[in-house]
């Protein structure tokens, strides 16, 4: 590995030990991060540290949890999908846009891109957070991942060639079908889990748990199971042991890396940018713009409309009524308070949600009386807001059909010598 | 037939969501396996340690006590052993009373192992370990082809406690290879205690104590790196921002324009925007205004309301135009660890779960299904505007409006405006001349 010298950055923090302290928890921190040394060849571009960083920049931009099948593709494809992603999120130097995929040199300027990443936010905590152990029984509040579609379909779904609306209507009947299935067999899993919660009460040291979790118990049931568990929980432990590290140490590396960013020469703004395109890749963007383009379209016609009747009929009743000062004054109150309050549901969706919102998985926990900390959430509380929302969707979908209704009948009405019958109520 | 990139895009949508549906699918059917297992009799460590004697039949099988046999295994296991006991019943007949009795638990608990279904568990527990002990007698020459997963003499059940603390550490005592010979001896006869149950021991379960320390160690480093996140040193953010700032001076990319994750994210915001606008002027129409005051108020927020989409619409157009300007360049693979589309993005997770408390079955259940109705309903509402923004204009533009066009009119109507649920009937109906 060479001989490790212990060069003291006079920029660094007085100890001598600084900085390769901090690249080390870094390392320790990331999963399967490179060694200390990879990061010093790579500030002076060495190529054999460039296949390493390849590799450490796809598994932090990489969405999906670390798998076998990830980890097996080859160095150029990870390479090309790094690119992309860096891409896609605005990383701003050209330089690597343009390195070659085969892991031959560029290893200055990756180290640049993993800064970047580093700079933007915890990726370390996400990282960690992301392979977390799940101790407990775990649910989310939120609506992140309910039936999130799994990433880019497969490639063999794609082109299938045009099809008649039989298979549109069967597909979904089959989707339709799924939904019972899901629901049937979640009914059954919280039964079974509410009885493992019940029957192990008591169980746990920690007194606000009291009873053991799935995971837990599993652990209880399987030893070998149990061992790999508790495994698997203390390196997790010494990763995050190694996170608090890189935190109290870090300043010392963001020095560093502004002599890093020095020694490369400045880039010139290019004339055309190359960019690199990804085939295969399934194309978003434009169509979600669009549907939200005609439903916010929509709307304004019917606040339009709505808008200019209740205009006519103010004018029409109050246009004869006196100008007094205290008329003006009426209508300038008004005006302020409408102004508030709309400016506050415009922070509704500006803002980043609400810090109210709970966001991230609940661990489950059953208790007969139902008393809750001042973190925990009630159930009932949830079922409530829960219950708000599924009547606030149905109104959504109903409208919808409603409005599909109203065009087919206009666009069928006009072929006389047809009864349209409509199928039996609900 | 539709035209081929609308059946594209109509195809790939709604099967993304049955394969979102299948995914959940596959996950809930994994946590079903384990709970069933749970909630069935366990089977003590001692059983899991010993295999058959080394013997032609045995080298497939993985000698390693760390390897489990899986459920699927052992059910395959449960019904060859079945089979081989019936066997040995129809040869000795049916007279004797012991095997009759026997076979209803055997045959019970192999239907219990396959159906899953736990109520059936608990009382087999008394009638399994009778029916094992009597069992490994007649089927003495039989047992030893088969691994021995229940019935076996040792399976004398250490006291709970015992259990878990030896199931920690080193494995129950395992019995030499000799001991296979000495399986069917009269040691069986000590009726072997009930197997383990959730249900009556779940209570004197306790967790080991190395895992116990890493737990609460893990627990409170977590809370550490919350509190660290929170109060992040002013140094090492403004070191962090003066990088990044570094990074961009030296960059020969053009200034920070939207990227693609921004793009989405805005885009996410401004239909966030939609439904919120189009709640509160649902609100301010159903209102009934008292007097000319309410009246002038609900008229100004109609207009506010009007102001603030016509400033989202052109937002939109901003971005559509920031889209389209760019060179094609590469979508996102997926979205970067931990953003997340639908909860504001930028939220800071807490790092260590907090708990969620429910006081009963029905409500743990209320509360699932709830939640999967709610995203049940945004998948349906998602593909009722997809499907509406392709169906329709087909069915306008089409002509000629016969039979065929009729047909599509039906089809559309049912998927539309039922939810796939029910068809409506065209009668023709002819004049009558």
């Amino acid at each position: 590995m060479g001989r490790r010298r212990q060069r003291v950055d006079p920029a660094a923090g007085a100890r001598a030990g600084a900085l390769p302290e901090a690249i080390a928890a870094l390392s320790r921190s990331l999963p399967s991060g490179p060694s200390p040394e990879i990061f010093r060849r790579a500030k002076f571009d060495r190529p054999e540290a460039t296949s390493a960083l390849w590799q450490l920049l796809f598994r932090v931009l990489s969405p999906l949890p670390a798998g076998n099948a990830l980890a097996s593709l080859a160095l150029e494809v990870q390479a090309r999908l790094v690119k992309s992603a860096l891409c896609s999120q605005g990383y701003p130097r050209l330089a690597l846009a343009q390195l070659p995929e085969d892991g031959s040199q560029g290893s200055r300027e990756l180290l640049l891109a993993l800064s970047w990443l580093l700079a933007r936010g915890p990726v370390p905590e996400q990282m960690l957070a992301q392979a977390r152990v799940p101790l407990g029984d775990e649910m989310t509040v939120c609506q992140c991942e309910a039936l999130a579609s799994p990433g880019p379909p497969a490639p063999h779904m794609e082109a299938e060639g045009p099809v008649d609306v039989r298979h549109v209507q069967w597909l979904m009947g089959k989707l339709r079908f799924r939904w019972r299935q899901l629901v049937s067999s979640q009914q059954e899993q919280c039964a079974l889990l509410s009885k493992i919660h019940l029957y192990t009460r008591g169980c746990h040291s920690d007194q606000s748990l009291s009873h053991l979790s799935v995971t837990e118990a599993e652990m209880l049931r399987d030893p070998e199971g149990g061992q790999q568990l508790l495994r698997t929980l203390e390196r997790e432990n010494q990763r995050l042991e190694a996170v608090l590290a890189w935190r109290r140490s870090e300043l010392v590396f963001w020095r560093w890396m502004d002599t890093v960013l020095g020694t490369c020469a400045p880039e010139v703004p290019a004339a055309a940018s190359q960019p690199t395109f990804l085939p295969w890749v399934p194309e978003h963007g434009g169509g979600e713009l669009d549907l939200v383009v005609r439903e916010l379209q929509a709307l304004e016609e019917e606040l339009r409309a709505a808008a200019e009747r209740r205009r006519a009929a103010w004018e029409a009743k109050a246009g004869g009524c006196g100008r007094g000062p205290e008329w003006s004054a009426a209508r300038r109150a008004s005006r302020e308070a409408v102004e508030k309050e709309l400016g506050a549901l415009q922070q509704c969706w500006e803002q980043d949600g609400g810090p109210a919102q709970p966001h991230g998985p609940h661990r489950l926990v059953r208790r007969e009386d139902g008393a809750a900390g001042d973190r925990d959430l009630r159930a009932a509380v949830v079922i409530r807001t829960l219950r708000s929302q599924e009547a606030c969707l149905e109104a959504v979908l109903r409208r919808l059909q409603g409005q599909c209704r109203q065009e087919l009948a206009r666009l069928v009405g006009a072929l006389p010598g047809l009864i349209w019958i409509p199928p039996p109520g609900r | 037939m539709l035209p081929a990139d609308c059946s594209r895009r109509l195809v790939t949508e709604l099967q993304g969501a049955l394969d979102a549906c299948a995914q959940r699918q596959l996950q809930l059917e994994q946590s079903l396996r384990v709970c069933r297992r749970l909630l069935r009799a366990w089977e003590p460590t001692g059983t899991r340690a010993l295999k058959p004697p080394p013997g032609p039949e045995t080298n497939e099988e993985d000698p390693l006590p760390a390897c489990t046999p899986s459920p699927q295994d052992l059910k395959e296991l449960e019904f060859l052993t079945q089979a081989l006991e019936k066997a040995v019943r129809v040869r000795r007949g049916i007279t004797k009373a012991g095997e009759r009795d026997k076979a209803p638990s055997l045959k019970s608990r192999s239907i219990v192992t396959s159906s899953g279904t736990t109520a059936s568990a608990p009382p087999q527990s008394p009638g399994q370990a009778g029916g094992h002990a009597s069992d490994t007698r007649p089927t003495k020459g039989l047992r030893q082809t088969t691994v021995p997963a229940k019935g076996h003499p040792e399976r004398r059940l250490l006291s709970v406690g015992d259990r878990t603390r030896v199931g920690m550490g080193a494995r129950a005592p395992r019995p030499g290879a000799g001991l296979r010979d000495q399986q069917m001896a009269p040691s069986a006869a000590p009726q072997a205690p009930e197997a383990f149950t959730l249900k009556e021991k779940g209570h004197l379960l306790r967790l080991p104590a190395a895992f116990r320390k890493a737990a609460s160690q893990n627990s409170s480093l977590w809370a550490q790196l919350s509190s660290t996140q929170t109060s992040d040193s002013m140094d090492a953010a403004a070191a962090k921002t003066q990088f990044l700032q570094n990074m961009q001076r030296a960059s020969g990319g053009p200034q920070p324009r939207l990227s693609a994750v921004e793009v989405e994210a805005e885009a996410g915001r401004l239909r966030k925007a939609c439904s919120l606008l189009r709640l509160r002027m649902r609100e301010e129409l159903s209102a009934a205004p008292m007097d000319w005051m309410q009246e002038y108020r609900c008229l100004l927020t109609l207009e506010g309301l009007q102001a603030m989409v016509g400033q989202c619409l052109h937002r939109l157009q901003e971005l559509r135009a920031a889209v389209a300007e760019q060179p094609p360049r590469p979508c996102p693979v997926g979205r970067p660890p931990g953003a997340s589309p639908f909860c504001g993005g930028r939220a800071e997770p807490a790092w260590s779960p907090q708990l969620l408390v429910y006081s009963s079955t029905q409500e743990l259940q209320t509360l699932a299904a709830l939640k999967l109705r709610v995203a049940v309903l945004d998948q349906q509402i998602h593909l009722e505007k997809v499907l509406m923004a392709e169906l329709l204009p087909l069915v306008s533009a089409t002509q000629p409006r016969g039979p065929p066009w009729l047909a599509l009119c039906r089809a559309v109507h049912s998927l539309l405006c039922e939810g796939g649920a029910r068809v409506l009937t065209i009668l023709r109906d002819e004049p009558a001349v």
